[in-house]
């Protein structure tokens, strides 16, 4: 097997939590990713959770896990030496990835045209909150500001209770594998071209991207969908997706014509082996089945049967019927489900990176398979400063001296 | 502060100009793939057919949308702008000598239908590999190509609830949630696939050489939890849903708001936050109460504090809290709806976020951009194509066959 699709080329990482998916995109191309981190380390490296619950600049899983694949630096670009040093690695790098205020890099005289003076086939992808020029691009954000302006928070959680986040960092995620599209297009351009280009994304934007129903909605009838908590309102009738079983919830989700005929029809006869009642034998030709056309009152019978027969089965229970039965029935998955997930082991998805200080813990190995390259994680997320001394000594030819000079300089 | 003015003149030619996409894709996910292809230049011919039609051809949620038109639904014309239409009956053996054509002339091939369908018809990797030995294929689905899971099929609350994430949103009280509009994975893996084929092109320049690739939903999504898989095989803890909170913030949340259903988001993190929040709301007396002093104190004492964080909010619109906190260096936002974020936010506005483009029958509305910008190449949006709007020019120009051998083909009904 050959390396990453994109092995050979390169790119500076001087992201925080903002962008950090879009540089283990790329390294898990093949590209060599070096983080740059000011000395002392970036603050994101105390984002909980920490290894055995001890906060440490090596220690937060959060970090590590959003950082495999990557080399690691420190340099303080703002010191006039680290400058001169970052202008260096500019000229033999592919890509700079970047997070900062807009306009920060511009003030310290790194802006895109210093970069592009040094190197013209340059790919900067910057990923900030809400992009680069306008309003509000000085706002100060994090995931849940973020996304509260795309519109997809107004439209998640119970209609009984306020707005509720997403998992984790939906939004910080989703605009990292935007930001590596749109470098990855950048630098076939900059191939074929010879020219390089300034990437910018927009987390409140990519998250706005998904609102396509909501948007329609809104743009061409005026109606504003509203947060429906575990339903959904594909249509007039309002139907549940979301269920609670003995140990866990599940997705279930009825669906009409030919598309939802067997599955309907499998939980209907699953059904009929516990229950006296079961309205759902009401629809006598599931290949029939209008969903868009089901009442409200009808659906109520419907959920006031099916949601208390989930609750009498495990996850286990319900993954196993589902294989059966073809129900259709899919669990909420939990860490400890996705480790132990036959499909993941099966397709190798987990591989064991070594950290020094987590030890032996599995990680995601791929965002894609390939048949001809590996696109993988190879290796655990960088200590503070780990690569400074083979970047600085045996990439960039720096003497001890010089080494020391930028040390006693505070610029690494 | 504007960023700096740039040197650079926008080419008129996209990122991807010269690049041919065979596009098998449909729903969602394919759709989306060869958009962000397409709109970048890309020439990208939708396969498609009028007797099993993409379910965003026949979704009636619109008042422009009939029953009797394939032609007329918004969703299909946001996902599909800047293609061709080819419409082919795959079942028809004449269709497959003009599909070889294709498979020649294409550079890349996308396709998500449920795994072995390509394989049933003939048409996998392996046999457009014989026809065109450096094609670059990228499949797309919801468990992958291989595994027990494979043929399972399912939609996007699936992929939800098999990533993880479904179990981490929500209450820890109530049934985890989904955005009733929103949906995750539809959106993300396209982004995926697209890198993977564009990564693949760039490959195939230096060495020559097509590839295979494929992507799952459940693979690529389940990434967004590592921390949390982390953290069990760290810490033996299974994260839940904890509403709005996160550990290390408080007050981190959504608090109501003058109006009907009107709401902002506060994040407050570090002590400097806190005092910043403290001396933008003058400094009430309650603030210096030991209870919130420290940030432990705050996390302890997390309900109250909300209580009375609320107690502020409430009166304020949403809008005006966001840019009052914001001034003073706090990290505040309305929590935005669809009226919002299209007529009203100057940002998105800004930024383009929705582009007018002319569609043959719905007329003139807004279509979503790529959700990223190239300086110097940006994306170019066209008007999704009618059914089968291509069949003459991709027969005629593009393969260049003569006119007794496309009507021949018309005749044969291979364009349905």
């Amino acid at each position: 097997m050959n390396k990453g699709l994109l092995s050979g080329a390169r790119a500076l990482d001087l992201t925080d939590e903002t962008g950090f998916i879009c540089g283990k995109v790329l390294g898990e191309l093949g590209i060599d990713v070096v983080k740059v981190e000011r000395p002392g380390g970036d603050a994101s490296r105390l984002i909980p959770p920490f290894h055995q619950d001890v906060p440490g600049v090596e220690r937060s899983l959060y970090w590590k896990a959003f950082n495999t694949g990557k080399r690691g630096i420190t340099l303080d670009i703002e010191n006039p030496k680290g400058a001169e040093v970052f202008r260096e690695l500019v000229s033999r790098v592919d890509f700079v990835i970047e997070s900062f205020e807009p306009g920060y890099l511009q003030r310290i005289g790194l802006g895109y045209e210093a970069l592009r003076a040094i190197n013209p086939k340059i790919v900067i992808v910057s990923i900030t909150p809400f992009g680069q020029k306008g309003p509000y691009s000085h706002y100060r954000s994090s995931e849940l500001i973020a996304i509260a302006m795309s519109g997809v928070l107004n439209n998640t959680g119970d209609p009984d209770r306020p707005p509720v986040k997403e998992s984790l960092d939906s939004g910080l995620f989703h605009a990292g594998v935007s930001g590596a599209l749109g470098g990855v297009m950048a630098y076939y351009h900059s191939m074929i071209a010879g020219e390089g280009q300034q990437v910018d994304v927009s987390v409140q934007e990519v998250a706005a991207s998904r609102l396509t129903s909501s948007i329609l909605a809104w743009d061409l009838e005026r109606v504003s969908l509203a947060r429906d908590g575990h339903k959904s309102q594909m249509g007039p009738t309002s139907t549940d997706w979301f269920w609670a079983c003995k140990d866990g919830h599940l997705f279930w989700h009825m669906l009409g014509g030919a598309f939802g005929a067997p599955a309907n029809q499998a939980l209907s006869d699953w059904m009929d082996e516990y229950l006296d009642e079961n309205p759902l034998r009401e629809v006598r030709d599931w290949m029939k089945f209008d969903k868009a056309g089901i009442a409200q009152e009808q659906w109520n019978r419907f959920a006031s049967a099916i949601g208390p027969f989930f609750l009498r089965f495990t996850k286990d229970e319900i993954r196993e019927q589902n294989l059966k039965r073809g129900t259709n029935a899919t669990v909420a998955n939990d860490p400890h489900d996705l480790l132990e997930s036959e499909q993941l082991r099966g397709r190798g998805y987990w591989t064991h990176l070594d950290d020094p200080v987590l030890g032996d813990l599995k990680f995601p190995k791929y965002f894609f398979q390939s048949r001809d390259t590996e696109n993988f994680s190879l290796t655990a997320a960088p200590q503070l400063g780990a690569d400074n001394e083979e970047i600085y000594r045996n990439e960039l030819g720096l003497t001890s001296e010089q080494i020391d000079e930028l040390r006693n300089a505070h610029a690494i | 502060m504007p960023s700096e003015p740039t040197s650079q003149a926008p080419s008129a030619m996209g990122a991807l100009a010269g690049v041919k996409v065979l596009d098998f894709g449909w729903a969602i996910v394919g759709s989306l793939t060869g958009k962000f292809l397409a709109d970048h230049g890309a020439e990208v011919i939708r396969v498609e057919s009028a007797s099993r039609p993409d379910m965003t051809r026949v979704d009636r949620r619109y008042s422009k949308s009939s029953q009797s038109s394939l032609d007329d639904k918004p969703w299909f014309a946001h996902f599909n702008t800047s293609k061709h239409s080819l419409s082919l009956d795959l079942k028809n053996p004449r269709s497959r000598e003009l599909l070889d054509r294709l498979i020649a002339w294409a550079d890349v091939v996308n396709e998500n239908f449920t795994p072995g369908t390509l394989q049933r018809l003939g048409l996998d990797y392996d046999y457009m590999k014989t026809i065109n030995p450096d094609i670059i294929f990228i499949s797309g689905s919801l468990f992958g190509q291989t595994g027990p899971l494979a043929e399972e099929w399912g939609i996007d609350g699936t992929g939800a609830a098999i990533s993880g994430r479904l179990n981490l949103t929500g209450w820890p009280d109530r049934v985890p949630v989904t955005p009733s509009s929103g949906i995750y994975g539809d959106y993300v893996v396209p982004l995926m696939n697209a890198t993977a084929v564009v990564a693949a092109l760039a490959h195939r320049e230096k060495t020559g050489l097509g590839q295979y690739m494929e992507a799952s939903m459940f693979e690529v999504t389940a990434q967004e939890i590592t921390p949390a898989v982390l953290d069990w095989q760290s810490n033996g803890r299974l994260a839940g849903r904890t509403g709005n909170r996160v550990s290390n913030a408080s007050p981190h949340g959504v608090f109501p708001c003058a109006g009907d259903d009107r709401w902002c988001a506060i994040a407050v993190f570090s002590d400097q936050d806190w005092n910043d929040f403290v001396a933008a709301i003058g400094g009430p007396d309650w603030a210096a109460d030991s209870r919130f002093a420290t940030f432990e104190a705050r996390k302890a004492n997390e309900d109250e504090l909300e209580r009375l964080v609320a107690e502020w909010t409430s009166p304020r619109d949403p809008h005006e809290v966001m840019a009052y906190l914001q001034e003073r260096g706090v990290r505040a936002a309305a929590v935005q709806g669809p009226a919002d974020i299209i007529d009203n936010d100057p940002q998105l506005r800004e930024r383009g976020f929705l582009q007018t483009v002319e569609h043959s029958v719905l007329g003139p509305f807004g279509h979503q951009m790529p959700p990223f910008r190239l300086s110097a190449t940006p994306a170019q949006l066209r008007p999704a194509p009618n059914m089968g709007e291509h069949n003459e020019y991709i027969c005629t120009e593009l393969l260049g066959m003569s006119d007794p051998e496309y009507i021949e083909l018309l005749l044969e009904d291979v364009f349905r």
